[in-house]
């Protein structure tokens, strides 16, 4: 019996939304966009999907799973995305599913055919970026370094120093940090176009087919109450309760605030 | 380079921000703090009239944030209610600062951990009845542009003055 998933994802200014069909073996993800929306996330976020499903032929209680970008992003899109998916999720009584938003859009650029390596770069806001390195080959992403929080120039000079090859940039973190990646990676350094920094409902479901557990593994565990945001930088509240508590780092090794590695 | 200003009125005070609009551009901050009556409210409609904003402009007080359509649009934050700078991100606070508009941040020195990168530090003191002290210190680079433009403006309204503060 095939499946009937939705993917959302509001960790950018865009609203990613994407309807698809699991049928055992290949998911196909017949609706995907993504809408450019600064700070509007609340407003525009189920009627995107709304309209989507509808122009699916879908109905929203023929769902059988839900697909959430987990982040890093924005604090706040971040939790607009990741707690609407669990209220969908719990109120159709389906799984639901986390996966990385920069992860999503690795994807994306490998399901798009970009092959080598590619630098996604968010914006992290206050001077900073979520830099992740990944590997796209066949379709695929391979990911090279964990989610964390960085200063633009230190990724940048940290990537040039690791490679030779041509990186492909891409994110929303190059609208402010371009020319700082474009200096350090020198003619290393390759633009993703604009359009292509948004994660949507093809990145996402082809990021959960990327899971370990696989599309099918993944939807049987997902549990609604286990998806956790990724924040990478602790709130400053976080912070302080940790400073308090004596704790020395504030930041697991990972770099991942919540749920970790778990989809 | 820090600036001081001197203002007689209230109108004064809106003056020295309508002649501050023309010269904001995206993602400037402006932190205000000062007594209540201070005029920190003036100085914001000052801004938002030189901004062409319409309607009228009030204290955020209990919205916390108002935002006001104009030549760009303005995020007009009071930050007075707040008991945590963690309480800053159910606002979207940092990204509505880099986003598409000028921010005017009303006891916006309550989190010294929430200062933005860059952007001017408004003090307005009260000197006596009608006297108010307007302080002016950068926060970054384009604070320290955007402080001596706007201290030069100001220096040609009449009955206002302006002292350089130094660094």
């Amino acid at each position: 019996m095939s499946r009937l998933l939705i993917a959302l994802d509001t960790a950018t200014e865009a609203v990613g939304f994407g309807v698809g069909r699991f049928d055992g073996v290949v998911l196909d993800a017949f609706e995907s966009g993504s809408a450019v929306a600064p700070r509007r996330a609340n407003t525009i976020l189920l009627s995107t999907l709304a309209g989507a499903l509808e122009r699916a032929g879908e109905r929203i209680s023929d769902v059988r799973g839900v697909v959430v970008g987990r982040g890093p992003g924005s604090f706040t899109g971040v939790r607009i995305g990741v707690a609407t998916a669990k209220g969908l999720a719990q109120g159709l009584g389906v799984p639901l599913v986390g996966v990385g938003t920069l992860d999503a859009l690795a994807w994306q650029l490998a399901g798009a055919g970009r092959e080598g390596l590619v630098g996604i770069v968010g914006d992290a806001m206050r001077g900073e970026v979520y830099p992740a390195l990944f590997r796209c080959e066949g379709a695929r992403a391979l990911r090279l370094t964990p989610d964390r929080v960085a200063k633009p120039a230190l990724a940048a000079e940290q990537w040039a120093s690791e490679t030779d090859e041509p990186v492909l940039l891409c994110g929303n973190g190059l609208a402010k940090y371009r020319e700082v990646f474009s200096a350090a990676l020198g003619t290393g350094a390759v633009f993703a176009d604009e359009a292509t920094w948004w994660p949507a409902g093809a990145g996402l479901f082809a990021a959960l087919a990327g899971l370990e557990a696989g599309v099918a593994g993944s939807l049987e565990r997902g549990d609604a109450g286990a998806v956790l945001p990724i924040y990478t930088r602790l709130s400053d509240a976080e912070e302080n309760e940790r400073a308090r508590a004596g704790l020395e780092s504030a930041l697991p090794d990972s770099g991942v605030v919540g749920g970790g590695e778990r989809a | 380079m820090a600036w001081s200003i001197q203002t007689f009125s209230a109108e004064q005070t809106a003056l020295c921000g309508r002649v501050l609009a023309p010269l904001l551009g995206v993602g400037d901050v402006l932190l205000l703090s000062g007594d209540l009556g201070a005029g920190k409210t003036q100085l914001t409609k000052g801004i938002a009239w030189g901004l062409g904003v319409a309607e009228p402009v009030t204290s955020p007080t209990f919205n916390i944030l108002l935002v006001h359509e104009g030549r760009l649009p303005l995020y007009h934050f009071d930050l007075y209610r707040l008991d945590h700078a963690w309480q800053l991100e159910d606002l979207d606070y940092y990204a509505t600062l880099e986003a598409d508009g000028v921010s005017v941040v009303e006891w916006g020195d309550r989190f010294a951990e929430a200062a933005p990168l860059d952007g001017v530090s408004v003090t307005l003191c009260i000197e006596d009845d009608v006297k108010r002290r307007i302080d002016l210190r950068p926060l970054g680079p384009r604070g320290a542009t955007l402080s001596g433009l706007w201290a030069t403006e100001c220096d040609q309204i009449e009955g206002v003055s302006v002292v350089e503060m130094g660094r």
